[in-house]
C-alpha cells in the first residue's frame, strides 16, 4: 500500500506516441542558428521576461471541418476546400486564408476528445484542465504565478460581451479572478464620481493608507495587506483609464472596424502593457443551423483580424513570450443536420496554438478519414492545460500550496504534450 | 426570581474562575481554562478584554449581521449592569436579526451560492430562518434536509440541498463530505486521495451508496421534480492503483456498512414508472440522515462545532474547514472533542453553543496581536480579525450611512398604519419590522453580495480591484453619501463643530470614538481649502468605509 502516495497518478502518465512535425526542419535550424548568436546574458534576459498568454476563444464551438481539420471529398467534409499554408505540407480550410500565411507560427492539435457535448462542461474542461471541481482557469493560474508583484494591472482580463459568469479563480482568490471587460468599454465603476475633485481624491487615498497603517499596525497583516492591494489595483486602473480610450483609426483599419477587430486591438494594447493573460471571445459559433454560411461570415471576421494581431505580436518581438491559443469548448458534429447545421461534438476536434516556445508548424494527432473519431494521439483538456502551463514555465506537475494542502496544478492523470514543447 | 438566578450565576461565575477546575463548569469556562492550560506560562501575556465599544460592535456583527447603530452603541456603553454583556447577548440571540444572520451563514454553508434549479432559494432561506428563530436542534435540521424528497410540499424547501444538486453523485457526495463531515472526498472518487492518507475511495463510495438508488422524478402532470428511489443499484469502484474492484454498502467513513434488510416479495410501496415516483418499502437514501447524525458518528458533531467555532473565533480548530484528516490534526483536539460532546449532550442547541462561545474570555479579547518573545504565534492570546461576510458588509454599509435606520422609520410608520396596536417591543412586532426592512433592502444586499462574494464559496475573504472600485465609485455608495435624503451626511452637517462631526462619523462607521491622534488627522483632512465642507465630509466618511477597520470584525 505504500505505493499509493508517492507513485501517485504519475504512474498513469501517457506515453508519448508518434508525432507529425511537418516543415519544422528549416525553422528549427534557423532558430538554432539564432540561438547560438545570443550571449548568455541576453539569453538570461529573455528568460526572465514575463511570460504572457493570449486566448482567443471561439465561443459556441468552431467547426473543426471548416477550420483546422478539413476532410475534403468525404462523407461529412462539407463544401470547402483545404488550402496550403506557410508550412509546406500543412493545409487548413480555405475560410482562413490570412491565418494560413501565419501557420509557421502555430501548431495544430487535431485529436482532442473531451467526451462531452455540453457547452459548460466542455468550456470548464478546456479552461481548468479538469472535468469537474473548483479548479482555477488557465488565466487565473497564469495571473497567480506569472504576474510580477509590482505589476499594477490585473493579471487576467477577458474581453467579451455575453454574460457567462464563471468563477475563474477558485481557491486562488479574487485577486486572480478574471476581470471582465464589456467589449472595449472600461471596467465597471472605473470613473470617479463627477463631483469629486481630483486633489481631494488624492488626499482621501492618502488618508485611507494612514488609517490602514494604524489599524494594521498591531494586527495580523495578511488579510489587511490583501485588502490594501485591491485598492492599489483600483487606483492603478483608474490612472490607466487611457487604455480604454478611443482607439487609433489607422490601427482599426488594419484590424477591422467590427467589434472583434476593436477587441483584438485592445487585447494587443493590454498585452503590451503587461497584462498576464488576455482572453478575447469571438461569439457565435454554435451553428446548429446554416453551419456553412455562418462559418463563412464568422471566420471571415476572425481570419484577417486574428492574423493581424498575431503578426503584430510577432513583429514586436513578443511571440517568444506570449503563448497564443485559439480554442473552443468543443467542435461540431460530422453529420450535417436537416437545417444544414452541425451540432455539438466533443469527441474529435482541434485547436491551434503557438508562441512562447511551442514548436511551430506542427500537427499533433489525427482523426480518422471521416473525422468521426480520433485515430492518433488522443488528448483532452487536461493534456492541453499541462501543455499551456509548461510553455509559460509553470511546472504543471507540481502543486499549488494552499494553507495545509497541496493541490496538483495540472490533473495528475494527464501529462503535457511533449512534442509541442521546445 | 430572575434576579436571584442572576446572582447565583454571578457567584458561580466568580467561583469557577477562581477555582481553576471546578467540577460542573459551564462550557465557556471549560473553553477558557483549556486554552489557558495549553498556553502554559505564556497565558499571562494574554491580551486584555476588549472594551465596551469593541464588544458591542463585535457581538452585533456576529449575532445580528451588522454593526450597531450609534444609539444602540451608546445605550450599551451607558448600561450600568455588571452582567450587561450577557444581557446583551441574550437580547440579540432572541432578536429576529439573529435568525436572519444565521440564515445567511448557513445558506452559504449548505448551498455555496448555487443558482436555483428546482427549489426557490428564497423558500430554502425562509426555512432556515424559521429553523434558527425557533432554535431547531441542528441534528434535526440536518435530518430534515437529508431526508426530504421534495414530494411533500411542506418539506419541499428542505429538499434543496439534494434536489438542487440534482443528486448528481460528484456534486452531492462532495458536498455531504465537506459540509457535514468536514472532509473533501473529491479526489477519492477516482482513487485514494493522492495527498491525504485517510481519504479512501471507500469513504467516497460509502456515501455515494446511500444515493445510488435515487433518481430525479418529474411528475408528468405538474412537472414538479422530486426524488424517487429504487431497490436496485450497487456501488462498485475500481482502484486506479491496484486495479482491484471493490463494492460497498452505504456507510459513513469507517463506521460499519448498513446492510439492506432481507428482500421482501413486493419491495415497493409504489413501483417506479413514468407516472409514479418510486417509493420502496426500504429506502437506502433514508438511512443517510440517521447514520449522519448518529452519536456513533463523531465526525458530524466535530465538523459543525469546528465550523461554528470558526464563525465566532475567526479560525477553526481544523483549517481549512473541510480538511479533517490525520496529517491535519485539530490545533486543540481534546477541546474540540469536549465542545462537540457537550453540544450533543445539549441536544444540538445552537443558541446555547453560540452563547457559550461569545461569552468566553477568549472571544472577548482584543484583536491586537500579542508578541511573546520568540515563541512565534500563540493561538488565542488575542482575538482574530474576521472579514465581514458579503451580507454583513452590505448591512453594515447601509447601517453606517443611515439607510437601515431610515428604512426602519418608514417600516414602523407603515406597520402602525396597518395596525393601530402595533407593538414594536414585542417579538412578533420586531419580527414583522425586520421582515419589512429586509424586504425593502434585499435588492441592495443582493447587489453588494454579487460584487463581494468570494470567487470560491468556501473561502472567507477575497479582495479584488472590483470591490475597491465599487466602494470608491459605485452608484449606491455615492447615493447614500448624498445630502437631502435624511441619511448620515445630513445629520453630520447639523453641527459645524469639527470635533463633534468627526466623533459622529467614527461612531457611525467604526462604532467607537477617535483617539486624539485620529481626531487630529481627520481635522486636518476636513479643514482643507479648495473643497466645500460637504465635499470633505463626504470623502472622510467614504474613506472610513473603504478602510480595513470597516471591512473586518476586529
Amino acid at each position: 500500500m505504500t505505493k499509493r502516495r508517492n507513485s501517485g497518478c504519475n504512474a498513469l502518465e501517457h506515453h508519448v506516441t508518434r508525432r507529425h512535425f511537418m516543415g519544422t526542419g528549416a525553422m528549427a535550424g534557423a532558430m538554432a542558428g539564432f540561438g547560438s548568436l545570443l550571449t548568455p546574458a541576453m539569453a538570461g534576459e529573455m528568460k526572465s521576461k514575463q511570460k504572457q498568454i493570449l486566448q482567443v476563444y471561439l465561443q459556441g464551438g468552431v467547426s473543426q471541418f471548416e477550420s483546422w481539420d478539413c476532410k475534403p471529398g468525404t462523407k461529412y467534409g462539407g463544401p470547402f476546400r483545404p488550402i496550403s499554408t506557410s508550412v509546406p505540407g500543412m493545409q487548413i480550410c480555405e475560410l482562413l486564408p490570412y491565418t494560413a500565411q501565419k501557420m509557421h507560427l502555430l501548431s495544430v492539435v487535431r485529436s482532442i476528445n473531451l467526451e462531452t457535448d455540453d457547452h459548460t462542461v466542455g468550456r470548464l474542461f478546456m479552461e481548468k484542465g479538469r472535468k469537474n471541481g473548483d479548479y482555477p482557469f488557465v488565466g487565473a493560474v497564469a495571473s497567480k504565478y506569472l504576474t510580477a508583484a509590482d505589476n499594477p494591472l490585473p493579471g487576467y482580463v477577458h474581453i467579451t460581451t455575453r454574460g457567462i459568469v464563471d468563477q475563474t479563480a477558485g481557491f486562488l482568490g479574487s485577486k486572480h479572478e478574471m476581470m471582465r471587460l464589456e467589449g472595449v468599454k472600461p471596467p465597471t465603476n472605473l470613473e470617479r464620481p463627477k463631483d469629486l475633485k481630483p486633489e481631494l481624491a488624492v488626499r482621501a487615498e492618502s488618508l485611507r493608507q494612514q488609517l490602514n497603517k494604524q489599524f494594521g499596525g498591531k494586527r495580523s497583516r495578511a488579510l489587511i495587506d490583501s485588502y490594501d492591494t485591491s485598492f492599489e489595483q483600483a487606483q492603478q486602473l483608474m490612472a490607466r483609464a487611457d487604455l480604454f480610450e478611443k482607439q487609433d483609426e489607422k490601427e482599426l483599419d488594419r484590424y477591422g472596424k467590427h467589434w472583434f477587430g476593436r477587441r483584438c486591438l485592445l487585447a494587443r494594447t493590454l498585452l503590451e502593457q503587461g497584462v498576464t493573460c488576455v482572453k478575447v471571445t469571438h461569439h457565435g459559433y454554435d451553428t446548429h443551423a446554416e453551419n456553412f454560411n455562418f462559418h463563412v461570415e464568422q471566420l471571415d471576421e476572425f481570419d484577417k483580424t486574428f492574423a493581424t494581431l498575431l503578426g503584430d505580436i510577432e513583429e514586436r518581438g513578443m511571440l517568444d513570450n506570449v503563448l497564443v491559443v485559439i480554442y473552443s469548448e468543443f467542435g461540431r458534429t460530422p453529420k450535417v443536420n436537416h437545417k444544414y447545421g452541425r451540432d455539438h461534438w466533443g469527441k474529435s476536434f482541434s485547436i491551434a496554438l503557438g508562441g512562447c516556445g511551442i514548436q511551430p508548424g506542427g500537427v499533433v494527432g489525427a482523426t480518422n478519414a471521416d473525422g468521426t473519431e480520433v485515430s492518433d494521439r488522443e488528448v483532452d483538456g487536461a493534456h492541453l492545460f499541462h501543455t499551456y502551463m509548461q510553455a509559460v514555465g509553470i511546472d504543471s506537475q507540481s502543486n499549488h500550496s494552499l494553507d495545509g494542502r497541496a493541490v496538483p496544478i495540472g490533473d495528475p492523470v494527464a501529462a503535457p504534450i511533449k512534442e509541442l514543447l521546445a | 426570581m430572575q434576579i436571584t438566578c442572576r446572582i447565583i450565576l454571578l457567584i458561580v461565575a466568580i467561583l469557577s474562575s477562581a477555582v481553576a477546575s471546578a467540577q460542573t463548569q459551564s462550557l465557556r469556562h471549560i473553553i477558557d481554562d483549556s486554552l489557558r492550560s495549553t498556553q502554559g506560562e505564556l497565558s499571562v501575556n494574554s491580551a486584555p478584554l476588549v472594551d465596551d465599544y469593541g464588544f458591542v460592535r463585535r457581538v452585533y456583527l456576529d449575532l445580528t449581521g451588522r454593526i450597531p447603530s450609534t444609539a444602540q452603541l451608546i445605550e450599551f456603553v451607558n448600561d450600568q449592569h455588571a452582567d450587561k454583556r450577557e444581557l446583551l447577548v441574550d437580547k440579540l440571540l432572541a432578536s429576529p436579526e439573529y435568525a436572519r444572520t444565521m440564515q445567511y451563514a448557513f445558506d452559504v454553508m449548505f448551498m455555496e451560492r448555487l443558482p436555483k434549479k428546482h427549489i426557490s432559494p428564497e423558500a430554502f432561506q425562509k426555512y432556515l430562518k424559521d429553523a434558527f428563530a425557533t432554535n431547531k436542534p441542528y441534528d434535526a435540521l440536518v435530518k430534515e434536509m437529508l431526508s426530504a424528497d421534495g414530494a411533500n410540499p411542506e418539506q419541499r424547501p428542505a429538499s434543496r440541498f439534494l434536489l438542487d444538486r440534482e443528486i448528481k453523485r460528484e456534486e452531492t457526495v462532495r458536498a455531504i463530505g465537506r459540509v457535514f463531515l468536514g472532509r473533501d472526498l473529491q479526489c477519492a472518487q477516482c482513487h485514494d486521495h493522492p495527498n491525504v492518507d485517510d481519504y479512501l475511495q471507500q469513504h467516497y463510495f460509502g456515501v455515494a451508496a446511500f444515493l445510488q438508488r435515487s433518481y430525479l422524478f418529474t411528475d408528468p402532470k405538474s412537472k414538479v421534480v422530486s426524488i424517487g428511489d429504487k431497490v436496485e443499484g450497487d456501488v462498485k469502484f475500481t482502484s486506479v492503483f491496484t486495479g482491484e474492484e471493490s463494492q460497498t454498502q452505504p456507510r459513513i467513513l469507517d463506521l460499519s456498512e448498513i446492510k439492506d434488510p432481507d428482500a421482501e416479495e413486493e419491495p415497493y410501496e409504489v413501483k417506479p414508472d413514468s407516472k409514479n415516483r418510486g417509493v420502496p418499502k426500504y429506502t437506502r437514501r433514508l438511512q443517510l440522515a440517521p447514520a449522519m447524525i448518529s452519536s456513533e458518528n463523531s465526525a458530524f458533531r466535530q465538523n459543525i462545532v469546528n465550523r461554528i467555532w470558526a464563525m465566532y473565533m475567526g479560525q477553526g480548530f481544523v483549517e481549512p474547514l473541510d480538511m479533517f484528516h490525520e496529517e491535519n490534526a485539530p490545533t486543540h483536539p481534546e477541546l474540540l472533542t469536549s465542545i462537540a460532546d457537550d453540544f450533543m449532550a445539549h441536544k444540538y442547541d445552537v443558541k446555547y453553543l453560540v452563547k457559550e462561545l461569545v461569552l468566553t474570555k477568549t472571544y472577548q479579547l482584543e484583536s491586537e496581536v500579542v508578541q511573546v518573545g520568540d515563541a512565534g504565534r500563540v493561538l488565542y492570546l488575542n482575538a482574530s480579525i474576521k472579514p465581514l461576510s458579503p451580507e454583513q458588509f452590505a448591512w453594515s454599509l447601509m447601517q453606517a450611512v443611515g439607510v437601515v435606520d431610515q428604512t426602519r422609520r418608514t417600516a414602523l410608520e407603515a406597520a402602525k398604519q396597518e395596525n393601530a396596536d402595533f407593538d414594536e417591543s414585542s417579538l412578533s412586532g420586531q419580527t414583522l419590522l425586520e421582515e419589512k426592512i429586509h424586504t425593502a433592502l434585499k435588492p441592495k444586499v443582493n447587489l453588494i453580495v454579487k460584487v463581494f462574494a468570494a470567487s470560491n464559496a468556501a473561502s472567507r475573504f477575497d479582495a479584488s480591484a472590483n470591490h475597491a472600485l465599487y466602494l470608491l465609485n459605485g452608484p449606491e455608495v455615492a447615493e447614500w453619501l448624498s445630502m437631502g435624503k435624511e441619511l448620515l451626511l445630513d445629520s453630520l452637517l447639523k453641527t459645524d463643530n469639527d470635533k463633534e462631526m468627526i466623533e459622529q462619523s467614527y461612531l457611525a462607521c467604526y462604532s467607537r470614538l477617535p483617539s486624539a491622534e485620529e481626531l487630529k488627522l481627520a481635522s486636518e483632512f476636513i479643514s482643507q481649502h479648495g473643497a466645500s465642507r460637504e465635499e470633505v465630509l463626504r470623502e472622510l466618511v467614504r474613506t472610513l468605509l473603504c478602510s480595513a477597520e470597516f471591512r473586518f470584525n476586529k
